[in-house]
């Protein structure tokens, strides 16, 4: 039982691997949570199911959340306040336009490291650090341009494994349905295992992901690591990858996300979005408009509740609709 | 014979308005009987029980005059700084400077309130697609669209990370409607690890070093914005002497608490507390008189403790009040429940602590911006809360939750747990829209309710 979950993009899975540690790439279920995510009025859903997963699971060891919303940030104060679960708080910056948050980060991974040591991890040498980072960089590499895909399972569950155990893929070889269907675009926060059972439903609707831009997708792949380390020093790589290059929603300001997704979206020929947020989630929540207006395209914002049991009926519903109108060229005429 | 505080209604209080003013009452500029407020729009007022008192009556003026003092500083060349979300950090550095006004924008989380939605602001956010499900502060995004309530800053410095969702997620859209902001960074406070250097905060925290010169560095940035805009250097004497002013009004505030909520009949009520404690976070737009409001709400209050008199009843069941309250009505609610406020963290209680003098001012700023308990874990905002608790009495807990306030889902718990064990008091949790009317009977049930726990477990 050497794993140690997290389910932040900007936390390095070949850092935790480097130390000896097996990190887990966290996507809970929603519908199993009851207590948090359920009696606390207004907590977002995904930061509830997943304090619960954590508290319930008998596989993890340890469990890094970061600072990059509310929820999460109350979400480790439960686990510290009700629990002895190792948790591990890191302080992921908003900002970015400043060498000092850069440097917050690069601290941040440091303590983050001693965390892992003090945990009974080891410390290691530059060189098992540098084939650890080798091997997450290669398997990123296998899955950051592999589209067109079966499904937008296989894909999520591909970039889970790059970001699990640092599991290369072959590409795929069967591109099923891949051009067949509506191309949308999956954008938004996590997903729970939940919203995969909707994803497997597009082809039957008559769309297909051709971009997944989720939390836990393409868009939050780390860029190559850098082939020098600047000053030989591997924390200022993952910088480079992760925190210099990601762009997300919490982010001040975060016009990158929007100038990371107009390119793509031309590229990939998305005709409308799919927005997952949760409900409560005020970073994407607030984000929706800009992103419609920035975009130019249709966008149906999903923020359903898999507690509740009709939920993804009504999604699939929903989305069937948008495909339709999408289909028709009558969305001006559906949304004016 | 002293004179036995009460309070009023707003057509009360005009009357006494027209009996001070014929028995020789002075007022500053801004003066004026209550009433007229209403014309401006403010109708929550007549909803509203105040302290009879001319102390009070300033208090009032002074808050709600602050948007024509606004639009005034303009005119007169000064120029506008909007700060969010820092609460009391910013201003100090900007009231440093010449010709150079500082407020809140965020402060327009009281509008649809004081207003009772008569403003809109709440319907403009919502067309803008921000809805109830986030707290107050979206009038704001409304004040902006609209730019019919406080003027549009010349400026805007926004502190974001560990800060609410619910201010930064605004906080963007109001960048991407086309008004700049300069961002800092304040970190999530963690206790030091072994060995790490650490700094006591105003407040009772600790942070690791490291974190308070982070954030030094931050205001470094925000200090060289600050000099840039106002065409002025922002040296370190300046920052002192800023400092010790802003430390004044703390003071006069720390006076004030302890009489209030320590006293055995609170001499100020619940209410104008709630107001002057506000008053901390950015001086209502006016230093110099935001300390001579102050003062003279000392004077009334020492006067009253001496005699012995107080706005609430002695018996009144002492509570601790977190949060503050969409609705500026609640504060009665409680006391005609029968509590009255002993102790209060209203999501500032960094900025009624004095800032240190003996260190150079942008240490001291940041020891005092890191002090947040906002910033840090709600566990240490509950030890805040159990330490003040026993400081002035407190017999029970207040949580108010803000609707739509992205902290609220959790915090009350984790404190309510805290509180609980340290203190074993009861404690309650009240959800406190911007305006209470519907819900009124309902919020009073559970204040009564809460009222009596606490009576009917009182030792005779
Ligand atoms: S009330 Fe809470 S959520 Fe709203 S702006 Fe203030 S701190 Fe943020």
């Amino acid at each position: 039982m050497n794993n140690v979950g997290y389910c932040s993009p900007f936390v390095p899975p070949e850092w935790i691997a480097a130390f000896g540690w097996s990190p887990r790439w966290l996507r809970p279920r929603a519908a199993g949570a009851r207590d948090l995510a359920t009696t606390h009025r207004g907590l977002c859903p995904f930061a509830g199911a997943l304090v619960e997963q954590v508290i319930a699971s008998e596989d993890l060891h340890a469990v890094v959340l970061t600072t990059a919303c509310d929820p999460m940030r109350y979400g480790a104060a439960v686990l510290q306040a009700r629990t002895d679960w190792p948790t591990f708080l890191f302080n992921l910056p908003s900002t970015w336009q400043s060498n000092a948050a850069g440097r917050l980060y690069c601290d941040e991974l440091r303590r983050l490291g001693r965390f892992l040591v003090d945990l009974g991890g080891r410390s290691p040498s530059p060189d098992e650090t540098r084939a650890t980072f080798a091997r997450y960089d290669a398997a990123r590499g296998s899955v950051r341009d592999a589209w067109p895909v079966q499904s937008s399972r296989q894909y999520a569950e591909m970039v889970a494994a790059v970001r699990g155990e640092g599991r290369a893929h072959p590409r795929p070889s069967t591109v099923e349905n891949a051009t067949d269907g509506v191309p949308l675009a999956l954008l938004g926060g996590p997903l729970v295992e939940e919203d995969l059972a909707i994803l497997d439903a597009l082809p039957q609707l008559g769309g297909r992901i051709v971009l997944d831009a989720s939390e836990g997708g393409q868009r939050t792949l780390a860029a190559a690591l850098p082939a020098e380390w600047p000053g030989d020093d591997p924390v200022e790589a993952l910088r480079r990858a992760y925190f210099d290059a990601i762009p997300d929603v919490f982010r001040r300001p975060n016009d990158r996300l929007f100038e990371w997704l107009r390119p793509r979206l031309a590229a990939r020929g998305a005709r409308g979005i799919l927005l997952r947020r949760h409900v409560f989630c005020d970073l994407w929540h607030a984000e929706i408009e800009r992103i419609r207006q920035a975009t130019g395209l249709p966008l149906i914002d999903l923020d359903m509740l898999h507690a509740d049991a009709g939920a993804p009926a009504q999604a699939i519903g929903r989305i069937e609709a948008f495909l339709e109108m999408l289909r028709g060229g009558r969305w001006l005429v559906a949304r004016g | 014979m002293t004179e036995l505080p009460c309070k009023l209604t707003l057509d009360q209080w005009d009357r006494r308005y027209d009996a001070l003013v014929a028995g020789g009452l002075r007022e500053p500029s801004y003066g004026g009987p209550l009433g007229r407020h209403v014309d401006d729009g403010n109708l929550r007022l007549c909803k509203l029980q105040m302290d009879d008192s001319p102390a009070a009556l300033r208090l009032w003026n002074f808050l709600l005059s602050e948007e024509d003092r606004l639009a005034d500083a303009r005119r007169r060349g000064a120029r506008l700084v909007g700060v969010l979300k820092d609460l009391g950090t910013v201003p100090v550095m900007a009231y440093s400077l010449d010709r150079v006004v500082a407020f809140y924008p965020d402060g327009a989380w009281w509008i649809p309130c004081v207003m009772e939605q008569s403003d809109g602001l709440l319907a403009i956010a919502d067309r803008l697609g921000v809805d109830e499900s986030f707290c107050p502060v979206r009038a704001m995004l409304g004040a902006f669209e609209s730019q019919a309530h406080f003027p549009i800053p010349d400026l805007l410095i926004a502190s974001v990370g560990a800060t609410c969702d619910d201010l930064s997620a605004i906080a963007q859209r109001l960048e991407g409607m086309g008004h700049p902001i300069f961002w800092w960074e304040i970190p999530h406070r963690r206790p030091p690890e072994a060995g790490e250097d650490a700094v006591h905060l105003p407040g009772g925290c600790v942070a690791p070093a490291a974190q308070v010169a982070f954030v030094r560095d931050e205001l470094e940035r925000v200090r060289q914005c600050l000099a840039r805009f106002a065409g002025q250097e922002l040296t370190d004497a300046r920052l002192a002497e800023g400092i010790g002013r802003a430390n004044r009004v703390r003071r006069l505030l720390g006076q004030l608490r302890q009489m209030a909520y320590s006293a055995p009949a609170a001499p100020l009520p619940a209410l104008e507390m709630l107001i002057a404690e506000m008053l901390a976070i950015h001086f209502c737009s006016d230093q110099n008189e935001c300390m001579a409001v102050l003062g003279e709400l000392v004077e009334e209050a020492r006067r009253r403790e001496r005699a012995g008199v107080g706005a609430v009843a002695p018996e009144a069941v002492r509570v601790f009040w977190l949060n503050p309250v969409a609705d500026l009505r609640a504060m009665n609610v409680l006391e005609d429940a029968g509590g009255r406020v002993c102790g209060t963290e209203y999501l500032f209680s960094h900025a009624l602590d004095p800032i240190d003098e003996d260190v150079p001012p942008t240490e001291a700023l940041a020891r005092s911006a890191l002090a947040d308990l906002m910033v840090g874990s709600p566990i240490d905002r509950a030890e805040r809360v159990c330490r003040d608790m026993r400081a002035f009495g407190a017999e029970a807990l207040v949580i108010s939750r803000i609707p739509g306030a992205s902290h609220c889902s959790l915090e009350g718990a984790i404190i309510g747990e805290v509180v609980r064990q340290r203190l074993g008091v009861p404690v309650v949790e009240v959800e406190v829209p911007p305006l209470t009317d519907a819900m009124e009977p309902t919020l009073r049930t559970r204040l009564e309710a809460l009222v009596e726990t606490v009576r009917d477990g009182r030792t005779p």
